[in-house]
């Protein structure tokens, strides 16, 4: 699904490395950049090799993608702060996997930091963004080159096992002209009748660095005012709701409908880009939410920025499976259940 | 059959029947065992993928690291306790792709440790894609016109590089592989064997029967201390070649270059600090 979006929303070059869960999605983009003969997809030495690869046809114009799973995206990372530093567009597609280190291949949530936080080093964002079904995997493919040239910017998109195997009808987003993308001022690409340019990110003198510095937080701040984006639902006489993205969210959707057919007024919150967090969406439902019930595939990372976000204005609480078990959408049911019993909340 | 010191007993093994790597497993543990290894004296590190899982199934010491990474650290593990005997294993995309830094750094600095690597010419564990040695031509899900890219000729590498010994070896042949990897382990310095491989599931092309026609022993005559006839002999053969090609006992161990053990093998972390001495470099510091 995210190789076909790909295909449609412009990418012209892929680079990756075998990995599991995702060598679909690589097998998908060697295939499709051969049928459309004006692609070029390459199967790099590393992982490392693989984000320079983006780099270079990033810089020299085109639609760049990649994509790993979580050790993978790891080895990426200095080279996702230099497309940062650098302001150049690429999008990166993690497959999360169980972790730390090697850890196992099953669906995780445990890269939530390691994508939110930036990852790599250094003063920089990354635009995150988190779908949880078929069809926005490919709306939010298309979205994610949109951002990564609008915002001169690496766009992460953070997906998991289980999504691949979605089956799913999904409508694909009609393909773009590529000839026809805005011309990008920027490039490498001969200087003809021009002087030269030169992308570098080495800056010695502090003073530069600053000025680079200030100049991305002020991308950063009008990325945080434009594009947070949230979905909500079941929220407008919700009592209390619960806070999942991905695949937890299709299963908390699962348990709220169930717990919905017993009387209990819960709803869901679903962030879909977790950089920029939804916060002003977030704490609008704490106005009239009072206990919100965070739900992830991880120990409990998204918590921050929920707590971030409702300025103590609101009881969170946490339950999550790590490690790539999955919980049911019966287990999130129960665990809603009796915490609305617990915080008394059916006699509001 | 009688257990030898270094077989497991009954236990699950991951790999598909009729594997080159069951051949590598046994002609490993043998030479092992003929050596007189003992298995507490032995690590055994690996990366990641079918080959390198090949520790897993040794009844000695493991370390099953990173992707890529196994070279890096058997050399500090060698570095930290130098009386260990230690092997670095994995497959032809974990140690020439991922690895292939690595590798080559490693040869550079020659720490005493052999090198074995499972060439089935095809990355396995992750189904089927091309690896650094695939053969140009070779078809898969994503190199779907064929690797048009030179395969990694490791032996011609590590020859170049004078690695201070190199060796190639095929999995279906028990005796002469054993052989090899008895004479690499015993050698002093770096030491590559790397092993042909089939790999029935995800390589149709080499085959067990393609290898036996493919592949060729040196003559018994065949001089290893001849560094430009080893280049010759890994580039320019009909078919690819088989036993030592280069040994150069005369490099130095990256360990024997190291102060710690100038007088004396104690591994680091048995050593007892000479607290005068320890001091004595703090006070120095502090009058500047
Ligand atoms: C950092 C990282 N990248 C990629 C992988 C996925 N991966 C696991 S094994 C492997 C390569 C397997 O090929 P090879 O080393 O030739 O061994 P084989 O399975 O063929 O024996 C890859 C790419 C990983 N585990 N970690
Ligand atoms: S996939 Fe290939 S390398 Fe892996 S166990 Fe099966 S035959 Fe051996």
């Amino acid at each position: 699904m995210i190789g076909e979006a790909a295909i449609r929303a412009g990418c012209r070059f892929y680079a990756g490395y075998p990995i599991t869960p995702q060598n679909e999605l690589t097998e998908y983009m060697a295939r499709s950049m051969d049928n459309i003969e004006d692609g070029t997809f390459v199967q790099a030495e590393s992982e490392i090799a693989a984000i320079n690869m983006v780099i270079g046809a990033s810089m020299a114009g085109a639609r760049a993608m990649t994509s790993s799973s979580s050790p993978g995206i790891s080895l990426k990372q200095e080279g996702i702060s230099f497309l940062a530093a650098q302001e150049l567009p690429a999008v990166i597609v993690n497959t999360m996997r169980g972790g730390p280190g090697l850890g196992n291949i099953a669906p995780s949530q445990g890269d939530y930091f390691q994508a939110t936080r930036g990852g790599g080093h250094g003063d920089y964002r990354t635009i995150v963004l988190a779908p949880d079904s078929g069809q926005e995997l490919a709306d939010l493919t298309r979205t994610a080159f949109e951002y990564a040239d609008k915002y001169r910017s690496p766009v992460l998109m953070l997906a998991d096992g289980m999504m691949g195997q979605m089956m799913e009808p999904v409508v694909f987003p009609e393909p773009i002209d590529v000839s026809l993308l805005p011309h990008k001022p920027w490039t490498l690409g001969g200087a003809e009748g021009r002087p030269s340019r030169i992308i570098l990110s080495l800056l010695l003198n502090p003073a530069k660095q600053e000025e680079l510095n200030w100049k991305l937080e002020r991308k950063y701040e009008t990325i945080t005012r434009e594009i947070p984006k949230a979905e909500k639902y079941m929220t407008d006489d919700a009592h209390l709701a619960v806070i999942a993205y991905g695949t937890a969210a299709r299963i908390a959707k699962g348990a709220v409908k169930r717990v919905r057919e017993m009387g209990l007024k819960v709803g869901l919150f679903r962030p879909i880009t977790l950089w920029p967090y939804p916060k002003n969406d977030l704490r609008d439902l704490s106005r009239h939410i009072r206990d919100f019930l965070v739900f992830e595939m991880n120990t409990g990372q998204m918590v921050e920025d929920v707590k971030l976000s409702l300025e103590g204005k609101s009881n969170v609480h946490f339950y999550g499976r790590p490690g790539g078990t999955i919980s049911t959408p019966d287990e999130i049911a129960k665990m809603i259940n009796t915490l609305y019993h617990r915080q008394n909340l059916e006699e509001e | 059959m009688k257990k030898g010191p270094f077989d497991m007993g009954q236990i699950d093994i991951a790999w598909c029947p009729g594997c080159g790597n069951f051949g590598i497993l046994t002609a490993l543990k043998g030479a092992l065992t003929e050596l007189g290894v003992r298995p507490e004296k032995l690590v055994i590190a690996s990366g990641i993928g079918q080959a390198a899982k090949t520790p897993h199934y040794v009844r000695t010491n493991v370390f099953n690291g990173l992707h890529g990474r196994a070279v890096p650290a058997a050399t500090a593990i060698k570095a930290a306790n130098p009386g260990l005997t230690v092997i670095a294993e994995g497959g032809d995309g974990d140690m020439y792709g991922e690895g292939g830094n690595h590798f080559i750094h490693a040869i550079r600095r020659n720490p005493d440790i052999t090198v074995i690597v499972h060439n089935n010419m095809v990355y396995a564990l992750t189904k089927g894609q091309a690896s650094p040695t695939s053969s140009i031509g070779f078809k898969t899900p994503v190199q779907v016109r064929g690797v048009t890219e030179e395969p990694f000729n490791a032996i011609a590498v590590s020859v170049a590089l004078n690695a201070s010994f190199v060796a190639r070896a095929f999995a279906g042949d028990h005796d002469q592989t054993k052989d090899i990897i008895k004479k690499a382990v015993s050698h002093r310095g770096f030491a590559l064997v790397e092993i042909l491989q089939p790999c029935v599931s995800f390589n149709k092309v080499n085959t067990y029967q393609w290898f036996k026609e493919n592949t060729a022993y040196h003559e018994a005559s065949y001089d290893p201390s001849d560094r430009f006839a080893a280049f010759k002999r890994a580039t320019e053969a009909e078919k690819m070649l088989l036993g030592i090609f280069y040994v150069n006992p005369d490099k130095p161990c990256f360990e024997d270059t190291l102060p710690p053990y100038y007088k004396e093998t104690t591994p680091l972390f048995k050593r007892r600090i000479d607290g005068e001495k320890l001091f004595g470099l703090i006070d120095s510091r502090r009058r500047v």
